[in-house]
């Protein structure tokens, strides 16, 4: 048989059956759609997360107080041997380091002439804003003064600016935190939330003066921005090495984005990798169609396959045409799925995070040729081992 | 025809044809069984998250200072305001009608050392600082030796508790009751040690210390506390004691209301709606394989009416109304996805027991609604996707079918 005849007679066996063959299709079909969207759900999802945690860039290092041990609450809780401005102020003097900012949280009531709000407080320091990759709607930003003494200046997030001033200017005003007045200097962008905290409600004051505002002797976090040129571990081990020097024992905890970055990344692959597999299952149960499917056609047609062979075609040769056949139809199923998919992708990509992925794709067709010819398998097997004389006799 | 015939007439042709039944009701099978199984992961997960909160008492309460008026987002679990919640404000709060346990909080992190024995051995932990009320509240029992005094809220008495780690890292196999530790340099008196205890939704209760509170307002020289606990009355109106507990501290703070209460079951319950929501749709996910075994039936359905021409030309023949036809070959479907789907019922709650036993410690389950709505899933699939096939069967003609 020659490998045009081959071609022919399988094309001929699959439209023969129009309906069966569409059928069988449609089943592989709706197994990698769901491979497919799944997949590009969890892709789209997982760079939604990475770039929510990349958008302050990724050359950042985190200093809290307290080993790691305390499962990250170290910034949270009390603690004997704080991290003090002093301990930020020096760490600034470090090569390759572009910013410092010492940070301590809080919350508590602001007041602007009658009207008041409980808000969030961040005290910070000078060059926030190109770390934190902020943007003003009007105004400026902290001052570069001396962290030791800092003029009270405070910078309204958005959503505050709007609550106390709605359409009026901000910029000169007084506003009253805990008991102090604090000049409004700028207001910020809408930035939106970020791991719950709502960028947008908080106001921005000296870490300094936000340390007297909460009676805290010690800093939450200290975030290091630095330069190109070096890698990340070796300026944590500078950080680790000052503040070893600083004090004496390893009573803070040094997280690199980078660190932080690849846990998170391991993560959300495993869970993008879990929603692919769980289209594989819609898979096998399509695979298990095509198998049913082609013993259905062997039986039926055992007296061509008898003819075939008495005409003097091999065994081989009659096990290739089976599995090409369900091969060619897993190929065909796969191809409708990733066009189906393909389109759903393109037209819900619009409002829902999905990423089209080439490799996962390529990967997701390949199974489906797989798992095509370990369908034929089975089926293929029994058709080559007819006997030709019991095979031609048979009734159909 | 009467219904049993009918039934086992239909039971007839499948067995007729063995292989292809079996294939079709094992496809259907790896579909209920695979929707049961990713929901018992999901309904697992959520009883670890349920027990785990209930061992901590049921009905509690947690204050912390701060607030922000905007709501929807996360509550400042920082704590830090200008106005502290303290000491004082949490043993005002045993006048509110209904509340059964009150437990101040500070924590810190403290370097804790044993100083009684000659190896010295220190080690890096989070130290809580509060009253014997947080025992019951967090449902902590003692291994050995004594609780808290029960002064510790207004008196500050060099005693600890140790966590069953922590004692175990600090003095070995030997007796730690009547020692003496260092707590960043301060001494204390070990009075007793928790028992053995699984970690607590992420703190690992079993590697802290617990001293008297006022010790810790020493110790870390604040008089900030980072929570209080509160247990209720069982029956105790839960809005009302918020209510109470708000008038009773902002009266304390110059009538400012700067405090935040969550209560367990209102995080437990959205805990519980996140996960519920997480199994219904891994469920849902898993269903789209019972979507392709109904394809599969359907085929096979058409194939096997293509096949019985004649015979439903005979029948129609002999006098059976189109409607009978019709429900012969639905039936048949229907057999085969109800042999399918038990198949996968019994499959998956076999894997499920074989599980239970290899990990006792996670409550993996199939939710009770998994099996039935798996199967209804499995048997409308039958049901739909038979009826078209079904349909041309009973639409032939008995003349035109019955010349083959």
């Amino acid at each position: 048989m020659s490998f045009k005849d081959a071609i022919w007679w399988i094309f001929k066996a699959v439209v023969a059956q129009r309906t069966r063959s569409a059928l069988s299709i449609l089943g592989i079909a709706i197994g990698i759609f769901s491979v497919v969207i799944l997949n590009s759900l969890g892709e789209g999802v997982r760079q939604f997360v990475l770039k929510e945690f990349t958008q302050f860039g990724t050359r950042i290092i985190a200093i809290t107080p307290g080993k790691t041990e305390t499962f990250g609450l170290g910034s949270l809780l009390a603690t004997k041997r704080p991290l003090s401005l002093a301990d930020a102020q020096d760490l600034k003097r470090l090569a390759f380091v572009e910013a410092v900012i010492p940070v301590t949280f809080g919350s508590g009531q602001v007041k602007s002439g009658r009207l008041s709000r409980y808000t969030n407080i961040a005290g910070v320091a000078a060059g926030m804003d190109k770390a934190w990759a902020m943007t003003l709607a009007s105004g400026s930003f902290l001052p570069d003064d001396n962290w030791k003494n800092p003029r009270p200046y405070v910078v309204l997030g958005h959503k505050i600016k709007h609550e106390l001033f709605a359409q009026g200017k901000a910029e000169g005003e007084w506003l009253h935190v805990g008991g102090r007045r604090f000049r409004i200097i700028g207001v910020t962008a809408p930035k939106g939330q970020f791991l719950g905290l709502d960028l947008d409600d908080i106001i921005f004051i000296p870490a300094q003066l936000g340390l007297q505002l909460f009676n805290r002797n010690s800093l939450m976090e200290v975030d290091i921005f630095y330069r190109e040129g070096t890698s990340s571990k070796a300026i944590s081990q500078q950080v680790h090495r000052r503040l070893m020097a600083r004090h004496g024992n390893e009573d803070f905890t040094i997280m690199t984005q980078d660190d932080m970055l690849a846990v998170l990344d391991r993560i959300l692959l495993i869970l993008k990798y879990a929603a692919g597999g769980l289209g594989v299952i819609s898979l096998l149960v399509g695979c298990v169609g095509i198998i049913t499917i082609l013993f259905i056609t062997v039986r039926e047609r055992t007296q061509e396959i008898g003819l075939l062979r008495a005409l003097g075609m091999s065994h081989q040769t009659l096990w290739w045409l089976f599995v090409s056949e369900s091969a060619l139809l897993s190929l065909l199923g796969g191809s409708c799925g990733i066009l189906a998919g393909g389109f759903v992708v393109v037209v819900v990509g619009f409002w829902v995070p999905l990423e089209w992925q080439w490799f996962e794709i390529g990967i997701a067709l390949s199974i489906a040729v797989i798992i095509g010819v370990l369908a034929g398998l089975w089926p293929a097997t029994q058709a080559a081992k007819l006997n030709p004389v019991l095979a031609l006799r048979q009734n159909p | 025809m009467r219904t049993l015939d009918l039934i086992r007439f239909s039971f007839n042709t499948l067995l007729r044809h063995r292989l292809r039944t079996f294939l079709v009701a094992f496809s259907v099978a790896i579909g209920v069984t695979s929707v049961c199984l990713l929901t018992a992961l999901g309904e697992g997960a959520r009883r670890y998250v349920v027990t785990e909160f209930s061992s901590l008492g049921s009905h509690l309460l947690i204050v912390m200072s701060g607030r922000t008026e905007t709501t929807g987002g996360m509550p400042p679990i920082y704590g830090t305001t200008p106005r502290d919640l303290t000491v004082e404000d949490s043993s005002r709060l045993h006048r509110v009608a209904g509340i059964k346990n009150i437990a101040p909080v500070i924590a810190g992190t403290s370097l804790i050392e044993n100083s009684s024995s000659s190896i010295s051995r220190s080690r890096e932990v989070i130290v809580l600082g509060s009253t014997p009320a947080i025992f019951p509240i967090r449902g902590l029992t003692l291994g050995q030796g004594r609780q808290l005094p029960a002064m510790a809220n207004t008196k500050a008495t060099p005693l600890a508790v140790l966590g069953s780690k922590l004692k175990h890292e600090l003095f070995g196999s030997q007796a730690a009751v009547g020692q003496w530790i260092r707590v960043d340099g301060r001494k204390f008196r070990v009075e007793g040690v928790l028992a053995e205890r699984g970690q607590s939704l992420g703190l690992d209760l079993r590697d802290m210390v617990i001293i008297p509170v006022q010790s810790a307002s020493q110790l870390f020289n604040t008089q900030a506390l980072f929570r209080i606990l509160i247990e209720l009355d069982q029956y105790a109106s839960e809005d009302k004691i918020k209510l109470d507990i708000i008038k009773l501290i902002s009266e304390h703070h110059q009538g400012h209301n700067d405090i935040t209460i969550l209560s367990q079951d209102s995080i437990l319950s959205s805990l519980n709606e996140v996960l519920s929501l997480l199994t219904v749709s891994v469920g849902m996910i898993s269903a789209i394989s019972l979507l392709v075994a109904g394809v599969l039936i359907m085929n096979i359905s058409l194939i096997t009416v293509s096949q019985h021409r004649e015979e439903i030309g005979l029948l129609k023949a002999l006098g059976a109304s189109s409607n009978t036809i019709m429900a012969l070959f639905v039936s048949q479907a229907l057999w085969v996805a109800a042999m399918g789907a038990m198949f996968g019922v019994f499959l998956a709650y076999f894997i499920l027991y074989v599980a239970g036993l290899l990990f006792p410690d996670f409550p993996i389950q199939a939710p009770i609604w998994a099996a039935p709505a798996a199967v209804s899933v499995a048997m409308s699939c039958g049901l739909i996707f038979s009826w078209w096939p079904s349909k041309q069967a009973a639409l032939l003609a008995p003349v035109i079918a019955l010349r083959g």
